[in-house]
């Protein structure tokens, strides 16, 4: 991977460059306090891009996986039917996008385009975006008292997946290509080579970020473990149960959930769309079929289920990813405590009691 | 499968004619529009769904009970939500849309030189109207043919017409059941298990596949008396049906433990089913 300097002063000419090239850019914005969010760069708002703030509660997935999304308008004509597929793939470049959601994405590529059918509204979406990752360095502003990055091995800085990485080092930041079309932007004279100083600085700056996380959750693999050994108890899936609200948070704030439903609704007269809408597992009506039948009718079965989706070593291998990003999201808007983090430590605590080995007799 | 082909796009097709099954449930016969679509189509293997679009309505995933010996294709629908119910008020020459075929279905060839036990319980019989039809047709690949189906009442046995021909046909052993009899049923009374007691039957245990489709309550009692006759978990094989958006493993809401129904199934071993690590 090759490796540039940008000065801090011409580090939002990355945008200009991406913007020069047709991208819609979406970046990061801040509000007051955790309100944060990602919007579309304009020149009015181009110079209030930041760097360091709380990544926003929703992540940028949904500029590749949309909430509602058209799928075709079907039209109803003298007795034939016109059905036409709708696809809408804009150029879109993610500024400031951080190492758990490019996770996130590198998911969605391996469940939606992996294994016998790919989904090819995602993929013709997705071929359109170009992600500028942004290492989390900031300890204060970047670290939210949720982040496991650390422990799901996601962060604090991606590994692979983006197009251009970026690195605040101080005064300068460093750029790193992961892609060859990240690596066409280094012919801009914005990018100047770097030395043997920066690099050391970037692991200096690495080592001590990793040090200031609040939350590693560090039984995270030990839960996979257990979780596709089978060996959680009914009563520690009961347990995380009696706290789900059942509101579907947690699924519409995560980057790595994948579920949708499918509606069809009337768009004219002889016209109808079908669209593609987020669903959640924690909803009652997810598993429930016509007639009224629901293999998964107690609450804690769906919360069994969103774990072990997430945590079982069967799906891991499956698409070789792992649905959980880290990015603590789900720990920051569950009303009921039952985010990925918590539910790691119930499950460490029913383990530990139930795999006490009695003391041996002298 | 082409890599650039729109997974959801569903094809047009036309309602031939509709045929009264028992209450409530109504055989479609149906064809594709564009006849390349159909050829296509025809490919499909016993045990395999379709999704068929009503739209304005919603898409369904329903069970394929043809044979791809037969010339039709069709499907038996039960009226239990609004998309059988927008279906059941169709009529002939009516356009509607289908894609498919999906799922992993029976491997016929695998079960080539055994006997085949068919256990079907109300419209379970509909999936597996598919296999018994298709081993009739090529009735010289296995050995011993048994069915027993059961239903609640004599007026609620399915596929009437074919149960008749299969009774009197020599290649099959065919026994019917009612739970609770009615004026004019000569038959055996009690559930479907109860007919591998009856005198005469005799279930073989070895090399023998046993194909168990029907309500829970009827599917955990015929898995117990089967297990208990001695047939292997791995040589039960039974279909499920989950709520399904997709049919293509993408949408999420067929996942069982560790399985996709749609694309892992819908055809499971009772011995996958076990490891599914959920009930189903």
């Amino acid at each position: 991977m090759k490796a540039r300097i940008v000065a801090r002063a011409d580090v939002l000419k990355i945008v200009d460059l991406l913007r020069a090239q047709g991208y819609e850019v979406l970046a990061p914005f801040g509000g007051r306090g955790r309100d944060t969010c990602f919007d579309t760069v304009t020149d009015e708002n181009r110079n209030a891009i930041q760097f360091h703030l709380a990544n926003p509660y929703y992540p940028p997935k949904r500029f590749v996986l949309p909430p509602i999304e058209r799928l075709f308008k079907i039209r109803k004509h003298n007795g034939t039917l016109q059905i036409e597929p709708t696809t809408k793939a804009p150029r879109r470049a993610f500024f400031g996008i951080r190492s758990c959601d490019v996770a996130g994405i590198a998911h969605l590529d391996r469940f939606y385009l992996g294994r016998d059918f790919r989904d090819n509204y995602y993929e013709q979406r997705r071929k359109n975006i170009f992600l500028v990752n942004l290492v989390c360095t900031d300890p204060e502003r970047d670290i939210g008292d949720e982040c496991f990055c650390l422990c799901a091995d996601t962060g604090p800085a991606a590994r692979e997946h983006f197009d251009l990485q970026l690195m605040d080092l101080g005064d300068e930041f460093m750029a790193v290509a992961g892609t060859p079309a990240g690596e066409a932007l280094f012919a801009d004279s914005i990018f100047k080579k770097g030395t043997e100083a920066h690099v050391e600085k970037r692991r200096v700056i690495l080592a001590e970020v990793r040090k200031r996380f609040k939350n590693t959750t560090s039984w995270f693999p030990a839960t996979v473990r257990y979780v596709s050994q089978g060996k959680i108890l009914e009563k520690t899936w009961e347990e995380i149960g009696r706290r789900c609200l059942e509101c579907g948070g947690c699924t519409y704030v995560c980057p790595a959930c994948t579920c949708f439903t499918v509606s069809d609704r009337q768009s004219g007269p002889d016209e109808i769309e079908r669209v593609r809408l987020w669903d959640s597992c924690a909803l009652a009506g997810f598993t429930r079929m016509a007639g009224g039948h629901n293999p998964r009718r107690a609450v804690h079965d769906r919360r069994n289920r969103r774990f072990f989706r997430k945590l079982a070593h069967y799906f891991i291998q499956r698409e070789l990813s792992v649905a959980c990003v880290g990015c603590g999201r789900c720990a920051a808007v569950c009303h009921g405590d039952i985010g990925m983090p918590s539910v790691v430590e119930m499950i460490r605590r029913a383990t530990a009691e139930t795999e006490k080995i009695p003391p041996q007799p002298a | 499968m082409n890599a650039n082909e729109n997974i959801y796009l569903p094809k047009p097709a036309v309602l031939d004619r509709v045929v009264d099954d028992i209450a409530e449930v109504k055989t479609f016969y149906w064809h594709f529009e564009d006849p390349e679509e159909q050829k296509k189509f025809r490919q499909f293997r016993p045990g395999q769904f379709a999704q068929v679009s009503l739209f304005g309505v919603g898409e369904f995933p329903a069970s394929l009970p043809p044979s791809p010996t037969e010339n039709e294709t069709f499907f038996t629908i039960r009226q239990v939500g609004s998309c059988t119910e927008a279906l059941h008020q169709l009529k002939p020459g009516a356009k509607f849309a289908v894609r498919g075929p999906y799922g992993n279905g029976f491997r016929m060839e695998d079960y080539h030189g055994q006997n085949l036990v068919f256990v079907a319980g109300g419209i379970g019989l509909i999936p597996l109207r598919s296999c018994i039809v298709y081993a009739l047709a090529n009735r010289d690949q296995f050995k011993r043919i048994q069915i027993f189906y059961g239903s609640k009442t004599p007026k609620e046995l399915m596929y009437l017409p074919n149960l008749r021909e299969w009774e009197q046909s020599d290649g099959v052993e065919c026994h019917l059941t009612v739970d609770r009899t009615a004026n004019g049923w000569n038959g055996h009374v009690g559930v479907v298990g109860s007919l591998f007691k009856k005198p005469g039957v005799d279930v073989p245990v070895h090399n023998t596949t046993a194909f168990v489709c029907g309500p829970p309550i009827m599917f955990r009692f015929v898995i117990k008396d089967l297990l208990a006759m001695g047939l292997p978990e791995t040589r039960i094989v039974s279909t499920l049906e989950r709520y399904m958006k997709c049919g293509v493993g993408k949408c999420g809401h067929c996942c069982i433990g560790v399985a996709y129904v749609c694309v892992d199934g819908p055809v499971f071993t009772y011995q996958q089913i076990q490891k599914l690590g959920e009930d189903i």
